[in-house]
C-alpha cells in the first residue's frame, strides 16, 4: 500500500468525521418511546416467567405420574398377598413360624 | 443564596434501584446524546438507531444494580453502547448474508474515494466499504477512526487487550483499503 493511498484514507476519515448525522430526530420522544417499552417488558414480566416455569411443571407432572404407577403397582401386589393369606392363614403362620414353606 | 445542584448520576442511580421511574428518565436525558452520536455510526437509518439506543438504555436499566459507581457512569454506559453495538453489527451480518449484500447498496455513483470526497459524500461511502466489513473490523474502524478514540479505550470498551486491538485495527484498516481500491477500479 503506498502512502497516497494512506493519506486519501485519512482525508475520507475526518471528512465522515466531520459529516455527523443528524440524530434530535429520533432523539424527540425518546424517554417517552423508551418509558413504554420497559413498562411493556415488566409487565410481561409476569407471563414471561408462567412460560418459563413450563419444563419445571412438565417434569413436575411426569414424576407423579411415574410415583402414581409405582405405586399403583406396589399396592396391587400387597392386595394379592393380604388375599392369599386369608384364605391360607394356617400355612402362612406355619411357615412364619417354622421358617418351612410348603 | 446558595444554587442548588442537579443529583449526580450515581444518586439517579440509587434513586431509580428504589423504585422512582423520574431518576431513570433524568439518567436517560443526560447521556442520550452520547449513545445516539455512537450508535449512528453503525446504524443505517433511524430506526435501527432507535432500535439500537432502546436496547442500550435497557440493558443498562436490567443491570443497573451492577453499576459500583468506581468509574463514571458514563464510561460504563459506553461500554453498554459499544456491547449492543457490536451485537447489532453481528445480527445485521447474519441477515444479511442470507439476503443479497448488493440488494442493501445504495447509490454506489461515488463510490470512487476522490470523487466521494469532492462531493462530500465521505460519510456514505465509508458507510458503503465498512458493510463489506466484518462485524469486530467495522466496530474497530468505528471507534479508532470516526470516534477517534485511543487503543485504550477501545480496549476498555470491548474487553479486548491492547495488542488485540492494535492488531484488529491494523488489520481492518488494510481490508477496508482494499475495499476501496477494488470499488475505485470498478
Amino acid at each position: 500500500m503506498n502512502d497516497d493511498a494512506e493519506q486519501k484514507l485519512d482525508a475520507l476519515f475526518t471528512a465522515a468525521r466531520a459529516d455527523e448525522r443528524d440524530t434530535s430526530r429520533v432523539e424527540f420522544g425518546f424517554e417517552t418511546r423508551l418509558a413504554a417499552r420497559l413498562r411493556e417488558e415488566s409487565g410481561g414480566s409476569l407471563f414471561a416467567w408462567a412460560w418459563k416455569l413450563c419444563p419445571f411443571f412438565a417434569a413436575l407432572a411426569l414424576a407423579a405420574s411415574w410415583w402414581g404407577h409405582v405405586n399403583l403397582r406396589a399396592e396391587a401386589a400387597t392386595q394379592i398377598v393380604a388375599e392369599a393369606t386369608q384364605e391360607n392363614a394356617e400355612q402362612v403362620l406355619l411357615a412364619y413360624m417354622t421358617g418351612v414353606s410348603r | 443564596m446558595a444554587e442548588v445542584l442537579p443529583p449526580a448520576d450515581a444518586d439517579l442511580v440509587s434513586a431509580t434501584l428504589g423504585g422512582d421511574d423520574d431518576a431513570f428518565a433524568e439518567l436517560v436525558r443526560r447521556h442520550k446524546r452520547r449513545v445516539f452520536g455512537t450508535a449512528s455510526r453503525f446504524a443505517r437509518d433511524d430506526h435501527q438507531l432507535d432500535d439500537i439506543a432502546q436496547e442500550v438504555f435497557l440493558r443498562a436499566f436490567r443491570h443497573l444494580g451492577k453499576f459500583r459507581g468506581e468509574a463514571p457512569f458514563e464510561h460504563w454506559l459506553a461500554r453498554i453502547t459499544v456491547s449492543a453495538c457490536y451485537d447489532f453489527l453481528r445480527k445485521e451480518r447474519r441477515i444479511r448474508a442470507q439476503v443479497s449484500l448488493d440488494a442493501h447498496d445504495f447509490d454506489t455513483r461515488d463510490t470512487k474515494l476522490d470523487a466521494a470526497l469532492a462531493a462530500g459524500r465521505a460519510r456514505e461511502l465509508v458507510e458503503y466499504a465498512m458493510r463489506r466489513l466484518t462485524a469486530e473490523e467495522r466496530l474497530i474502524i468505528t471507534l479508532s477512526e470516526l470516534e477517534e478514540r485511543s487503543i485504550r479505550e477501545i480496549a476498555e470498551l470491548t474487553g479486548w487487550s491492547e495488542a488485540n486491538v492494535k492488531v484488529r485495527a491494523f488489520r481492518a484498516r488494510q481490508n477496508l483499503k482494499k475495499i476501496l481500491e477494488a470499488s475505485h477500479e470498478r
